[in-house]
């Protein structure tokens, strides 16, 4: 990163049209292979150890959905880490969208599809906020975010006078309001959405609301990314921020941008995660921006930027989540699963380094 | 980062420090003896563990309640330790050099907070312990809950509650808590002897979501449970909730404790018919802001005292709720 465009990786030789060469084109779009090999690994330890109790509609919604609002804030840190930044405050980001979505519920009796995009809004105000600051004020992304997770769970916690709040509001007979009837659909568990409506795949039962909403947003990214101008200029920063800018591209929007979306996923996980536990508590999201990160490097993105994809956080997603499951249905006692998940952790990245076998490259 | 860090408490300390002095105009500014029953005004600290806690949210709620009954107390704000008990040292150090007359403290954990209430001691300020105890008993009075009860009767609820026996499900709190500890003995000790089981458990970390997973998870098993006992109301709830949506909810009981006086607290729950019963676990303001005056008034208070549970059922949570609701009461 020396300022000339010569640093930037040589193009692609044509690959000849082998079929094993076609499969690698394909690959950066479908994340790593080590992630599918990974992922691979836990659904058959998960088939071999407890068999249909895994391979089970129920249990894998219930695995999937438990992390949802994890998932799509990966989307988010994904988005950050391709410019080679960092989003440490997505977890505070999303306990204070929790938070208002659980008051605008209670207190304003607000329909939910009014709530969304408020909280969509609020998350995407603290993401530009982030964006401004690492790209016009120049300051580091990891200080910037760590600055506003301590500021947005302040408030957060201010908001709630530190008490959590219920989402099931009852009517004076003891039945839910309509509108927390709405809200339930969120993501409380035992709701679902598109009942009655004959769907492929799942048929009448509908969706669960938390799957259905992390896999749309994962389709959503990954074609922003993959498809369109903005998609490649994201790439472009995190892979060389000065040839992308002279290439004419504006590196302060981009930035600036993807903070907000960042940002904005945060308040789309926020009501999901209250809906998820029927309540906001003001310590919802914490440590989540870990999970987060966590997903997104698994699934193959590199920190150093201009490397990754969503399809690979989605699949970094499933790996944490089924192998959580996975160790849960085996009663592994809660103290080895944490070694183990750390373990998992380093194993992934340690599987991505393309020179692993290779004779080391030089240190630039 | 360090730096940053001892500038911030600098700046802290100095403001603390001048929002005491304006407190404390009317004083001497001599240590005070406390008992000294001509003194106008008695500047009371209270330093918290952790302010983001529901259960502690509440407690300090009451405490500013009870206080201010007593028109010679003065609290100052609440000193929040965010759980880290390094910084809950370093505020308690602060009350001492502000000089407050009386010093309460719920203490993050014991053995990091001794030397600091030693200190308070030394600079003869009374000091109320709150909650969690400490490795010394130079303080003036201990005011808390009994964990161990509280399991035991919630034991003994299972007991009653399945008198043909059962399995019996346990969520259990931080695993190093000593409240967790307690309440998971208290309950193991009053089932011993009947045929219930606890056929499964797990560390559910107090909270609601993680016990809605780990729940979603027994039942995928293929576990089956009579009764399910949360170490608090959230976990007791998250599993409910799981066991709701797999249609199995009115086939368990679920036991909490805690018992908050808030909307989405136990006793609401049980008045819901969500939880079988909680108990309450006394958060002890109301006994600690009448010991504080009793300290300045110079009466002799009782070194330890535990408070009583309540079992909160159908019968009588719309009471216990309207006791304990703080809502409207503050501000």
């Amino acid at each position: 990163m020396t300022g000339t465009l010569t640093d930037a990786p040589p193009p692609e030789k044509e690959a000849a049209p082998t079929p094993l060469a076609r499969v690698r084109r394909f690959l950066p779009v479908l994340g790593s292979l080590q992630g599918y090999i990974g992922l691979v690994l836990v659904v058959l330890i998960g088939i071999v150890t407890k068999g249909d109790v895994f391979l089970n509609e129920t249990n894998l919604t219930n695995a999937v959905g438990a992390f949802s609002s994890r998932g799509i804030l990966a989307v988010g840190v994904t988005l950050v880490i391709l410019t080679a930044g960092i989003d440490l405050s997505v977890g505070s980001l999303m306990g204070f969208c929790s938070m208002a979505a659980a008051l605008l519920l209670v207190n304003e009796q607000m329909p939910v599809w009014q709530i969304i995009p408020l909280c969509m809004l609020a998350g995407a105000a603290f993401g530009l906020i982030n964006g401004i600051g690492t790209s016009i004020l120049r300051i580091q992304s990891f200080v910037m975010t760590l600055a506003m997770l301590s500021i947005a769970r302040g408030l957060d916690r201010e908001m709630s006078d530190n008490v959590s709040v219920g989402t099931q509001v009852a009517k004076p007979d003891g039945t839910l309001t309509p509108e927390s009837e709405a809200f339930q659909k969120l993501g409380t568990p035992g709701n679902n959405v598109f009942e009655g409506t004959w769907l492929p795949l799942v048929g009448k039962e509908g969706i669960y609301f938390p799957v259905l909403a992390f896999v749309v947003v994962c389709i959503v990214f990954h074609l922003m990314l993959s498809r369109s101008t903005f998609g490649r200029h994201i790439y472009a920063v995190g892979g060389n921020p000065t040839a992308a800018r002279l290439s004419g591209i504006n590196v302060t929007f981009v930035i600036i941008a993807v903070f907000t979306l960042s940002g904005m996923l945060a308040g789309i996980a926020g009501p999901i995660d209250a809906a998820y536990s029927a309540s906001a508590d003001p310590l919802a999201g914490n440590s989540y921006e870990l999970d987060a990160i966590a997903a997104a490097v698994i699934g193959g993105a590199s920190l150093a930027g201009g490397k990754g994809t969503i399809v690979g956080t989605f699949v970094g997603a499933l790996i944490l989540t089924l192998l959580d499951n996975v160790l849960g249905l085996n009663a592994v006692s809660d103290n080895w699963q944490l070694v183990i998940k750390g373990s998992i952790v380093v194993l992934a990245v340690v599987l991505q380094r393309p020179d692993l076998f290779r004779r080391k490259e030089k240190i630039a | 980062m360090r730096r940053t860090y001892s500038v911030g408490t600098v700046a802290a300390a100095a403001v603390l420090a001048l929002t005491a002095t304006a407190g404390c105009s009317s004083e001497a500014g001599e240590a005070s003896d406390a008992g000294d029953k001509n003194q106008d005004e008695f500047v009371v600290g209270y330093s918290q563990a952790n302010n983001a806690e529901p259960y502690r949210a509440q407690l300090n709620l009451q405490l500013k309640h009870f206080i201010k009954k007593y028109p010679k107390l003065k609290l100052l704000p609440i000193a929040d330790a965010k759980q880290n008990s390094a910084t809950q040292v370093s505020q308690m150090q602060n009350f001492i050099q502000q000089k407050v007359d009386i010093l309460i403290v719920s203490p993050n954990e014991p053995a990091p907070l001794t030397p600091a209430v030693t200190q308070a001691c030394e600079a003869k300020i009374p000091v109320i312990v709150l909650d969690r105890t400490v490795n010394t008993d130079c303080y003036s009075t201990f005011i808390g809950g009994d964990n161990y009860e509280i399991g035991k009767k919630a034991g003994e609820r299972a007991v009653k509650a399945l008198p043909k026996g059962g399995k019996v499900a346990e969520l259990r709190g931080v695993l190093s808590s000593q409240p967790q500890i307690d309440r998971h003995k208290g309950f193991a000790d009053a089932i011993k002897g009947h045929d219930i089981e606890v056929s499964a458990q797990r560390e559910a970390k107090w909270l609601r979501g993680d016990a809605t997973k780990i729940m979603q998870q027994w039942l995928q098993r293929g576990e089956d449970f009579d009764l399910v006992y949360g170490h608090n109301d959230d976990m007791a709830l998250g599993a409910q909730l799981a066991a709701k949506s797999a249609g199995k909810d009115k086939d368990m009981k679920f036991l909490g404790i805690d018992g908050l006086a808030i909307p989405s607290g136990g006793i609401r729950a049980v008045q819901q018919d969500k939880l079988e019963a909680t108990y309450l676990y006394p958060t002890g303001a109301e006994e600690a802001a009448k010991a504080a005056q009793d300290i300045a008034m110079g009466k002799d208070v009782k070194k330890k005292q535990v408070l009583p549970t309540e079992e909160i059922m159908s019968d009588n949570a719309a009471e216990i709720y309207e006791q304990f609701d703080m809502s409207g009461k503050i501000k």
